[in-house]
């Protein structure tokens, strides 16, 4: 007798393991690899024909009407800045680990943005004047309403970029920090247009 | 002459105290901007810990919405600073009453997430311990389910 709820005892314990196991299996997340995504897309909603006209030549008073397209991938709701500068061709390059500090800030906007969706955020400019210095032109945009006057030139209108950056807010550092957190660092996802003033 | 050193001490006092009431409007106008961003924030935490702490993903878009248009109010407060105090002021307190009123729903939405997770796992833990006792039961019972069918097939062979 002793011997069979021994037995039994035995088995019990060994089920109750096996099930226990699937039941923490079904029930543990999915294991996925946190990422966000994002591009830049033109008034035709696609990731080319940024300007009207042949090439990249933009005239003054000349509404581009672009967009972005934000992809949450993190597992949470996230909190998105993107960062907008101009630069011309000598400008050091944001990649990713270190965010363009060195070029001018031009705006930002921002968002929240909840798991596995994508947001849009709208990127409306206008070159409204250009000044030009010695060769150098200097133009004043006007960024979603906002206007602004770099201090970037380009030789004769030509080459200038606007870099974008993905920045997302950090709960422990209480800030918005470059990039987004990955597995072991963060990592920076920049994007760049050129564009020459006409 | 006594007039005039009157009169400029009155002009110096009345500079002084405009300067002072403009000063303090200003820094006060600033500190509530300042709120609706902190605010703001709080209640992104909140959102996002209600988010893992597993949060249905609609719930967690409607918060999602809250956020976003007390980021605009905030945005509009940050534009208006400079041009409209008394506007910047209300877009302000419009801000912070819906960040205020998202942390409230957050705080709700993760308690009924922590609760719903803890009840699945007493359920999923509770049928894989009533899984293991029946299926102990039916490899050491096995010999009595055996001589169950021997007996009906005999019963039926005799009827036949």
């Amino acid at each position: 007798m002793q011997r069979r709820v021994a037995v039994m005892l035995l088995l019990f314990v060994s089920f109750s393991l096996v099930y226990s196991s699937i039941a923490y299996y079904s029930l543990s997340r999915p294991p996925a690899q946190e990422f966000m995504a994002w591009g830049v897309f033109s008034s035709s909603s696609s990731l080319s024909n940024y300007f009207s006209g042949a090439g990249a030549n933009v005239t003054v008073g000349e509404t581009l009407n672009w967009h972005f397209a934000v992809t949450n991938q993190m597992g949470s709701i996230q909190y998105v800045q993107v960062v907008y500068r101009l630069g011309n061709s000598t400008s050091a390059n944001p990649n990713a680990t270190v965010p363009g500090s060195t070029v001018p800030q031009v705006g930002n906007s921002s968002i929240f943005i909840p798991n596995t969706q994508t947001a849009l955020v709208n990127f409306t400019w206008v070159i409204s004047s250009r000044n030009i210095v010695g060769g150098m032109v200097f133009i004043t945009t006007m960024i979603n309403g906002q206007q602004v006057s770099p201090s970037v030139g380009a030789v004769a209108g030509q080459r200038f970029r606007f870099f974008f950056e993905l920045w997302t807010y950090d709960v422990a550092l209480n800030s918005f920090q470059y990039g987004y957190k990955g597995q072991n660092s963060r990592v920076g996802v920049p994007l760049q247009v050129w564009f020459n003033s006409l | 002459m006594r007039f005039r050193h009157r009169a400029l001490l009155g002009i110096l006092l009345l500079l002084i105290f405009s300067f002072s009431v403009t000063s303090e409007n200003a820094s006060g106008q600033s500190s509530q901007v300042d709120d609706s961003r902190s605010k703001l924030v709080q209640a992104f935490v909140l959102v996002q810990q209600a988010d893992l702490q597993g949060a249905s993903p609609a719930q967690i878009s409607l918060l999602a919405n809250n956020l976003n248009l007390a980021l605009h109010y905030e945005e509009n407060a940050t534009e208006l600073f400079t041009k409209n105090i008394t506007a910047s002021n209300i877009e302000a307190t419009k801000s912070v009453n819906l960040s205020n009123a998202t942390s409230v729903q957050a705080l709700g939405v993760a308690s009924t997430a922590q609760t719903q997770a803890l009840y699945g796992q007493v359920a999923a833990y509770s049928t894989a311990i009533a899984a293991g006792f029946l299926s102990a039961l039916l490899v050491l019972e096995s010999h009595r389910l055996n001589d169950l069918v021997r007996k009906m097939k005999l019963r039926r062979m005799r009827i036949d």
